[in-house]
């Protein structure tokens, strides 16, 4: 983006707003503070966040140096990896039913890879799949056990238990 | 603001750009804290609760259906000998937990981490890693049930 180019367009503007955009008495010099913040992308959810805590600083003319600061929150974050679930897929594999797990590990590696290669929209489908995988499979294993328990109570409990 | 923190872990199909603002602080130590508590009490009752000793659990699903041993059999004795500090009887039970365990146990320490400074999940596991130990597992599988293995391999 043009990242660069707008932390300087503010210092020859700061004067103004500090004084317009944030009082609103004025509606004509917002379009300028516009795409100082908008453009970003991350619009209005982290604007406040770490925006605002700044704004003190910027009437007095120290505080203008801190807007350098904010583009590498976003560059720095860049897009957030989708959820692999790795962590359910080795759980239920190690301590579940198996072949569910199996199946989610799968996707818990597309994830990573599709994510790798910049397609989000496939990382986020290996996501949920590998979610429902791990998630189906603690499902089966915990009616599982509720069955072995009940037919435990009816008298042909395990033997050994080979968990 | 909370609306949008709540969000934060189960969005799954959004877009991954859109991270919303994430609690920081002790307040998102929530989840790491109950995760250690679900934990360290189920490691306290496989402590106290001897899993071989036949009727305390339920045999393993895949063992009662198909009479071979699946990559997670032995894991709950594996755990029990770990509570006790029993290294080399875990191993000699499914050593594919013992070697699970420790990289279980980073991810929670990375995910605490995480959660304590407020920033989102941003480096991802290379996927070769995850494909290594899908292979691990299913040899693992295969291995373990092969009867001149089974002396190190099956529990």
């Amino acid at each position: 983006m043009s990242t660069p180019n707008e932390p300087q367009n503010p210092y020859g503007e700061q004067p103004q707003n500090p004084e317009d955009p944030f009082r609103k008495a004025d509606p004509s010099p917002e379009p300028p503070a516009a795409p100082q913040y908008g453009a970003p992308g991350y619009g209005a959810p982290q604007a406040p966040q770490y925006g605002a805590p700044q704004y003190p600083g910027t009437p007095q003319y120290p505080g203008g140096p801190q807007y350098p600061a904010a583009p590498p929150y976003q560059g720095g974050y860049g897009p957030t990896p989708p959820p692999n679930y790795l962590v359910w897929a080795i759980l239920t594999t190690v301590l579940c039913c198996l072949p569910l797990g199996i199946a989610s590990i799968v996707f818990s590696s597309q994830v990573n890879s599709k994510f790798a290669q910049g397609d989000y929209a496939g990382a986020a489908s290996s996501s949920n799949k590998a979610k429902q995988f791990a998630m189906w499979s603690a499902i089966v294993g915990g009616v599982f056990i509720v069955i072995a328990f009940i037919a435990g109570i009816a008298g042909g409990f395990s033997e050994n238990s080979n968990y | 603001m909370s609306d949008v923190v709540s969000t934060g872990q189960l969005a799954v199909g959004t877009t991954p750009s859109s991270g919303p603002p994430r609690r920081r602080g002790a307040a998102a130590l929530v989840g790491p804290a109950a995760v250690a508590l679900t934990a360290g009490g189920a490691l306290v009752v496989l402590a106290k609760v001897d899993p071989n000793q036949p009727g305390h659990y339920p045999t393993c699903p895949f063992l009662f259906l198909t009479g071979m041993y699946c990559p997670g059999c032995g894991s709950l004795r594996a755990l029990h000998d770990l509570t006790h500090l029993d290294v080399v009887g875990a191993w000699g039970m499914n050593p594919l937990l013992v070697l699970v365990v420790p990289v279980l146990l980073a991810f929670w320490v990375a995910w605490t981490v995480r959660s304590w400074r407020g920033t989102p999940r941003q480096r991802v596991i290379p996927a070769l890693w995850i494909n290594v130990f899908l292979g691990l597992v299913l040899a693992f599988w295969v291995a373990r049930n092969i009867p001149a293995l089974g002396p190190w391999l099956a529990p």
